[in-house]
């Protein structure tokens, strides 16, 4: 669980995944079923109908946000992230 | 056979299977799966039958960490499935290729709380790597051709296909695919050249090096690798328990495991080092003990294929994502010999400062440290030790000298009680030619136990030893040192339970169920043993029989796990016996 005095700052996390049944359920577990909370949560298509693309707010600290970055990167059907820090 | 051939998504799913290689399939029948098991019967591979689905799962994984191929099971929808969860997430946290298939109820029925019905895709996704539920029969090969790709790249793990039963049923032409190819899943990293010159560099400027091999030297194939450098060089390496057997205890190099239970002279020369070159390790809470304190002199290089693990738990001065192998074939010319004298003195004064050793508390009671030692030499350390969880576990760990690759099988991240009986039975299916010895706790025992016929029916030469400690002996351990003796819920035998359990002192027999009773009735060979002159000669005498047995030995109830690093604490803080 993250240490919640250390959650100061807002991330936004960009993730193009393969839009199959069940994909979404997969990040959200991952991000949540870690104890994180997400802010805000956006999901919409892209021009390639079998592309969604997620925008994912989350509160945390950078060395958190890596590591859900990577455990991102892990997933079968996440095809690209980014992030950047948002302004609170 | 007609390329174009139409048939049912059962069939093309054990056609594929064949395609795949598979050669054991483990598992368990029921009304969502009888369309896959009505083909099974004509199928090139073995079918082994366990008695619970859960003892079928960890036969796959047995299998799996045995041979390194992946483990396969079936097994039907509802409690079928959800009793595989345990296998499932043992697996998965020790990185164990697995392919599950699981029945489903008809695709129309989904939702509907029919008969037998599971969200299994919702249920298995974290203790899973990936899964799938399955739309129709057409998708099958391909699924599977994917479910088999995902299982064995990148870091291994279990993986779900669920299929619904009309797809089961349902008519297609797919066939198996040549070559498989995942649009966003692309594991494969290798190590930069600026890397591999990192790494020779430090390596060969180091005075206190140490190699820390885990679980990941293993399955990337790498123990030949590793002693080549730590020969070359003179490096000392230590293992984590997942890595017990990718370096030979009987090398004077060897330092043995490292962390919560790990050797002084291990956990010692990781707080000295001044490089610490960690492979295809995790740096579970269990190894580092305290962070702060955890190798603080050293500079850290992390190789390992997964690259979520790297700087996870530890900071890292260089950190690599690539197969362990590919890492030490490269840099192994670029090593330069080193004596590391001082060093290696060193770490003999600390090896011969505090050797494993334990107290006998009574001498005609057999010390459980004691069982494992007799385990070693009547089987030349060259048995399949398959453990069970619990202090016995830590002993097969410590009083074993583990020297082959894939000879220690033990569920180190779940620590799943279990686990023994069934992954040793797998194990043994897989390698009908090595000696297997599960050791059991008395309580591990009892949960998987049903699974010993299977041993039997299939005449495996595997024995089963049980420690009887009378008690859940490490819940018991924790309980001495932190909770003041207040052994709540942890002692087996009726003397000794707490009042609250409502129970009259006055049963005849102390310790139940009689495990050779127990083994007998299922059809195995049985000894118990409680006189210390008759130990090592009745494990010889069942391990050497080739045939399943079990020996039960009764073993004095308060000894210890030792030496101990108490959660949370560094290596000053040891414990000793
Ligand atoms: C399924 C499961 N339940 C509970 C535990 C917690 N636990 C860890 S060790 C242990 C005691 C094991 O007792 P036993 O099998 O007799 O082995 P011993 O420690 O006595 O050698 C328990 C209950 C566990 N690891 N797994
Ligand atoms: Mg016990």
């Amino acid at each position: 669980m993250p240490d919640k005095n250390a959650l100061t700052e807002i991330y936004r996390l960009n993730c193009f995944v393969e839009n199959k049944p069940g994909v979404l359920a997969r990040i959200v577990g991952l991000i949540s079923g870690r104890g994180y909370n997400i802010q805000t949560l956006n999901v919409g298509p892209t021009e390639d109908g079998t592309v969604s693309r997620m925008r994912i707010d989350v509160l945390g600290t950078e060395k958190v946000l890596e590591q859900i970055m990577l455990q991102l990167r892990n997933q079968v059907n996440v095809i690209e992230v980014t992030s950047r820090r948002r302004q609170q | 056979m007609n390329h174009n051939a139409e048939r049912s998504g059962a069939r093309a799913l054990v056609e594929s299977l064949e395609k795949a290689g598979v050669e054991v399939l483990f598992g368990y029948p029921g009304g969502a799966v009888l369309d896959i098991f009505n083909c099974l019967t004509d199928a090139k591979f073995q079918f082994i039958l366990g008695r619970h689905e859960q003892g079928s799962a960890h036969m796959a994984d047995g299998y799996a960490r045995s041979t390194g191929k992946p483990g396969v099971c079936v097994v039907t929808s509802g409690p079928g499935a959800t009793n595989t969860i345990t296998g499932l997430a043992t697996a998965n946290m020790d990185g164990v290729p697995m392919v599950l298939i699981t029945g489903q109820v008809p695709l129309s029925q989904i939702g509907t709380d029919a008969f037998q019905e599971a969200d299994t895709t919702g249920i298995t996704r974290a203790v899973s790597k990936h899964n799938f539920l399955v739309h129709s029969a057409d998708e099958i090969p391909e699924i599977v051709a994917q479910a088999f790709y995902i299982a064995t790249h990148g870091k291994p793990g279990p993986v779900v296909i669920d299929i619904p039963k009309n797809c089961q049923q349902a008519k297609t032409t797919a066939q198996y695919p040549e070559r498989v190819s995942l649009r966003a899943y692309h594991p494969e990293s290798a190590a930069t050249g600026t890397q591999m010159a990192r790494l020779a560099k430090m390596l060969n400027d180091a005075k206190r090096p140490v190699i820390y091999a885990g679980g990941g030297v293993i399955a990337s194939g790498a123990a030949k690798d590793v002693a080549a450098i730590a020969h070359r060089a003179n490096i000392p390496v230590a293992t984590t328990l997942m890595g017990l057997g990718a370096f030979d205890e009987h090398d004077p190099l060897s330092l043995r495991m490292a962390g919560m239970h790990g050797t002084w002279a291990a956990n010692r020369a990781i707080a000295d080092a001044d490089l610490l070159i960690a492979l295809g390790v995790r740096f579970n809470d269990r190894i580092t003990g305290k962070l702060a304190k955890y190798a603080s002199k050293a500079k850290i290089v992390h190789v390992d294929c997964d690259p979520a693990s790297i700087g996870k738990n530890v900071g890292v001065d260089l950190g690599i994502v690539a197969d362990v192998k590919d890492v030490l074939t490269t840099v192994s010319s670029r090593v330069k010999s080193a004596s590391h004298a001082d060093w290696l003195e060193k770490i003999a004064a600390w090896k011969a400062e505090r050797p494993m050793s334990y107290k006998p508390l009574h001498e005609a009671v057999i010390m459980p440290q004691q069982v494992v030692e007799a385990i070693d030499a009547a089987t030349d350390g060259r048995a399949v030790i398959v453990t069970d969880v619990g202090q016995h576990q830590m002993w097969c760990a410590q009083y074993f000298r583990h020297s082959i690759p894939r000879h220690f099988l033990s569920s180190g991240g779940m620590g799943t009680m279990g686990f023994g009986i069934p992954a040793a039975i797998g194990a043994a299916i897989a390698r009908p030619d090595h000696m297997t010895v599960a050791v059991c706790g008395d309580g591990g025992a009892q949960m998987t136990f049903e699974e010993l016929v299977v041993a039997v029916e299939h005449k495996l030469p595997l024995t089963v030893v049980v420690i009887n400690n009378g008690c859940l002996g490490m819940v018991r351990q924790w309980q001495e040192l932190f909770y003041k003796g207040n052994y709540s819920g942890s002692i087996l035998t009726v003397k000794g339970r707490s009042a609250n359990e409502h129970l009259e002192q006055d049963l005849e027999y102390d310790y139940l169920p009689d495990f050779t009773m127990m083994a007998k009735a299922h059809g195995a060979a049985a000894y118990r043993v409680i006189d210390p002159a008759k130990l090592e000669p009745t494990i010889r005498k069942a391990v050497k029989s080739g045939k399943p047995s079990l020996v039960e030995v009764i073993v004095e109830p308060r000894a210890n796990v030792y030496p101990m690093i108490p959660g949370g604490h560094g290596v000053e803080d040891t414990v000793f016996d």
